[in-house]
């Protein structure tokens, strides 16, 4: 792969976000450290989504993701209820299989 | 001078992290900018520095080492210090400084708003990678990135801590 390219591959996309995360989460607030993590895991599941590995239950933590992720700026409880949840739609998931 | 106005784009003003494509007009980025420059600044040293970055390619660059960036800005102003000039504030230069380009980053926002743009301030990127990307000098340090673009989502404001709670008449 030439090195123009590889900014445009997703994990190259995912790594520089982790690398660039674990050296900014030396400085920032500590709820930073799960707010990365977590964006991570969307990220994560945008690359299983284009590689055809994702079930509607994958889409479905996404879409919690996203519609959650601002929590951790306004209302720290609110946020750790939704990543109980999140946790605990992913234990189905790894129970039913 | 209107106050309402003043009023309601302070209170509209929201931070941004869902943009829809648009160009932002030339004279508009001109506009956002000149507003930054007529901040105040300790000693009227104005240390400011701001970088656009327009081109898409280099945005898409810009990303990959700014984790607190979410969207697909239009433009990213890499709002910077300049350390020489800083310098001339003394031991408090730099952190002087901050408050600045705080205040010029503030205009910037307020001014784009007004201009229907919404922004975003971002302290979480990599000082180190951007300053590689932009070619940046030594002396030069950034500070913030705001992002700047067209949405049809304007975030709902979160709720702010009373008058009563935070103001001191007198003394403390």
């Amino acid at each position: 792969m030439k090195n123009t390219n590889i900014v445009k591959d997703p994990h190259f996309k995912l790594l520089s976000f982790l690398i660039t995360s674990a050296r900014g989460c030396i400085d920032e607030p500590q709820l930073y450290g799960s707010l990365r993590l977590i964006d991570a895991a969307a990220r994560l599941i945008d690359i299983m989504m284009v590689e055809g590995k994702t079930t509607e239950e994958l889409l479905n933590l996404k879409k919690a993701i996203e519609e959650n992720i601002v929590l951790v700026m306004y209302d720290e409880k609110k946020y750790i209820e939704f990543l109980d949840r999140l946790v605990k739609d992913l234990a189905k998931i790894i129970k039913s299989a | 001078m209107c106050l309402e106005d003043i009023i309601r784009v302070i209170k509209g003003r929201r931070c941004v992290r869902s943009f829809r494509e648009g160009e932002i007009p030339n004279e508009y980025i001109h506009k956002i900018l000149e507003a930054g420059i007529w901040a105040p600044s300790g000693g009227n040293i104005q240390p400011w520095e701001f970088i656009v970055v327009r081109n898409r390619d280099m945005i898409d660059k810009i990303k990959l080492v700014s984790p607190g960036l979410f969207g697909d800005p239009s433009v990213i102003i890499v709002v910077c210090i300049n350390l020489e000039k800083a310098k001339r504030g003394g031991r408090i230069g730099e952190s002087m400084a901050i408050i600045d380009v705080s205040m010029a980053a503030q205009n910037i926002m307020l001014v784009a708003y007004a201009l229907g743009i919404g922004s975003c301030p971002i302290v979480s990127f990599s000082k180190t990678a951007v300053k590689e990307l932009l070619d940046i000098p030594k002396y030069v340090e950034p500070i913030l990135l705001i992002t700047l673009g067209y949405t049809d989502k304007w975030p709902n404001p979160p709720a702010r801590r009373p008058l009563e709670e935070v103001v001191h008449y007198e003394k403390y």
